[in-house]
């Protein structure tokens, strides 16, 4: 028998406190469907996706009806899309996007991930195709979200993709000036990209995965933020130890939750169970945000000194608590700082607390990196592309993921305010100090060799 | 359940609380050299209840039991006993197959907030295994455990329930106990057999 406290608790947990699976993301590998007809290739993309995914939504309504918890997003990651794409053209690349997202929309999910390249230590035409497509892509489909891997601990960084992919951000940007920009919202640049990230824009299904899988993505912070302030409301005095245990005990509770719905749906779509991702994300909603846990840890605002050393201590709880509850941790599992998404973020960042290097240090302790912040349209590609290339390297030496996902806003000045609506939220346009002043640098191109730390056979 | 020997009862103690009930019982079926083979016991705004299986290698006849109890209690006039023959084919046992599901209702106390939703539950052919009821300030919470048998649509009972619950303003939630495994326990929450869909 259940004690009738445990109960309780839980319902305020489930009710009150935002506790919900944020994602369940259906892993699927398309390789199969390269054909040297791009039309033909599209419609067996098409299929598939009806075949394998049409039951996706209906399960984790039905499983978290059950046991009353909202499965928040239902999600599609495919493999590279590249893959399809040798041997053919832009138009191809065009009308394979066009299938997936018309494939999206059938089967009621919402983003599809994996419109993907792996290029940290060279491309293949393909490759290129893909890349040169995502001005195109981005502005003209809904529901597809692109991701590019231009680092990795072992390859070190292709400069010559950073700085492709600084100059697209940028005509993604301009392609989508209509959204403001919003084209590059659904596009990360990675490092050491995981194969099996259930988190968008950045999902996709990785090599070495199965044919289907399914990973989750557990709740979000308000349940973290919630629990904490509870416990100090009912015990002052409390020391860092205390509250690390406190998150450690919480991330315990979401990740037994993300496990057992998972594998439920699984079990229902006859695939087998993946990972569970233990990242915080945000939501845009009040309550649901990463810098309200730094706020409630004893920050004025996310970005005032002392925030590095919180979301270090704040992640690393995560991760312990999340590893004793499933054995099966993966994606990127650690805490998200996206500005736009994050209201906390969106409000530290228009009163000056919140810089990009600011966020930049944060990232070299948790995840994922420079996520969701609108710059000014008129940054210099080449600037952008330092950016990543400096994100690349934390990634890259200390052996974790790191990503960049900036929104060059055509005709936005720094502190303008950027709406996108829904979960991806508005802030500011954040100021990029020093632009037009890594030309040089950049244009140097090649590959910074992967560091000494990479050579551990 | 088996017990321990052949001769086994089922024990109802109720009284108003006071330490030294249990020893009393306790006394008793070890005058007779008896086991407890389970229990349950609990407090409940001062009045103390339990339900004891108890069983004796010899014949023991139920009033035997109740006077020895009776006999060794600190104060015999506020103690309600009641005795019955336990078997282990017990109809009762059936009524807890099925997947187990928690209720919690919440709101403003009125008369009959129980029956309208054990009425409906028993109609339904759904055993309550476990209830409890408190009031908080002027709010009642209900929590039930109950036991669905495979045949329920979970859905279809959800939106029943949550329509009883909506006509007298309150708030009401069937969720499988899995999630509550999960969230607060070690061990591992189990698939259960027929699934309740």
């Amino acid at each position: 028998m259940l004690r009738t406290d445990e109960i309780l608790s839980t319902i305020e947990m489930l009710h009150a406190e935002y506790l919900d699976v944020r994602t369940v993301t259906l892993g699927l590998n398309i390789d199969d469907c390269a054909s040297e007809d791009a039309g033909r290739m599209c419609r067996k993309v098409a299929d598939k996706i009806r075949s394998r995914a049409c039951g996706l939504v209906e399960a984790c309504d039905r499983i978290g009806n059950k046991y009353g918890i909202r499965v928040v997003n239902k999600r599609l990651a495919i493999s590279p899309a590249a893959t399809l794409l040798a041997g053919h053209g832009a138009q191809a690349a065009m009308a394979l996007a066009e299938s997936l997202d018309q494939a999206a929309e059938a089967v009621n999910i919402n983003l599809v991930g994996g419109f993907s390249a792996l290029v940290h230590k060279g491309m293949t035409p393909a490759d290129e195709v893909l890349i040169d497509s995502l001005p195109a892509v981005l502005s003209r489909t809904q529901r597809l979200c692109a991701s590019v891997n231009v680092a990795t601990r072992h390859a070190g960084i292709n400069m010559d993709a950073v700085r492709r992919m600084g100059e697209q951000i940028l005509a993604i940007a301009h392609a989508s000036a209509d959204a403001k920009g919003f084209g590059a919202a659904k596009l990360v640049v990675f490092a050491n990209m995981p194969e099996d990230n259930p988190f968008m824009a950045g999902a996709y299904l990785g090599a070495g995965e199965p044919e289907a899988v399914i990973n989750v993505g557990v709740s979000g912070p308000g349940v973290v933020s919630s629990a904490l302030r509870r416990r100090i409301e009912l015990e002052p005095g409390l020391s860092l130890g205390d509250l690390a245990e406190e998150i450690k005990i919480t991330a315990f509770r979401v990740t037994r939750v993300g496990e057992l719905i998972g594998r439920e749906v699984a079990g229902e779509l006859g695939v087998p169970m993946g990972i569970v991702d233990l990242s915080l994300a945000p939501t845009p909603q009040v309550g649901d945000s990463v810098g309200e846990i730094l706020e409630v840890l004893g920050v004025d605002r996310i970005g005032a000194p002392g925030s590095t050393a919180i979301i270090a201590m704040l992640n690393d709880a995560v991760k312990k608590g999340g590893a004793f509850a499933s054995s099966s941790i993966g994606g990127l599992s650690g805490a998200f700082i996206p500005v736009c998404e994050d209201a906390s973020l969106a409000r530290a960042a228009a009163a000056g607390y919140l810089s990009l290097e600011k966020l930049e240090a944060m990232t070299s302790v948790c995840s994922v990196g420079l996520d969701m912040i609108p710059i000014p349209g008129d940054t210099p590609a080449e600037t952008i592309a330092a950016i990543i290339a400096d994100e690349m390297a934390i990634g890259v030496i200390n052996n974790k993921t790191t990503a960049v996902r900036l929104i060059p806003v055509p005709g936005a000045k720094v502190g303008d305010i950027v709406e996108f609506g829904g979960l991806f939220g508005s802030a500011p346009v954040m100021q990029i100090r020093n632009p037009g002043a890594s030309g040089r640098f950049v244009r140097f191109g090649g590959r910074i060799p992967g560091p000494i730390q990479s050579l551990g056979n | 359940m088996k017990t321990r020997y052949p001769t086994a009862f089922v024990l109802n103690v109720i009284a108003p609380d006071r330490p030294g009930i249990v020893a009393a019982v306790s006394k008793a079926v070890n005058a007779f050299d008896g086991n407890v083979d389970s229990c349950s016991q609990t407090v409940l705004a001062g009045y103390f209840t339990l339900i004891m299986v108890l069983s004796f290698p010899q014949p023991v006849e139920p009033e035997q039991l109740n006077d020895a109890i009776m006999g060794l209690a600190v104060d015999p006039s506020e103690l309600g006993i009641h005795i019955c023959r336990y078997t282990d084919q017990s109809p009762g046992a059936k009524w807890m197959e099925g997947e187990n599901f928690v209720i919690t209702v919440s709101g403003a106390d009125r008369d009959g907030i129980v029956l309208r939703f054990a009425d409906y539950l028993a109609d339904k052919g759904i055993n309550i295994n476990d209830l409890y009821g408190m009031t908080q300030g002027d709010q009642f919470i209900l929590v039930g455990q109950v036991s669905i048998p495979g045949r329920c649509d979970v859905r279809s009972l959800q939106a029943d329930l949550e329509q009883l619950a909506k006509e007298i303003g309150h708030t009401i939630r069937l969720q499988h106990e899995n999630i509550f495994v999960a969230i607060n326990q070690l061990r591992l929450p189990h698939a259960g057999g027929k699934t309740a869909r």
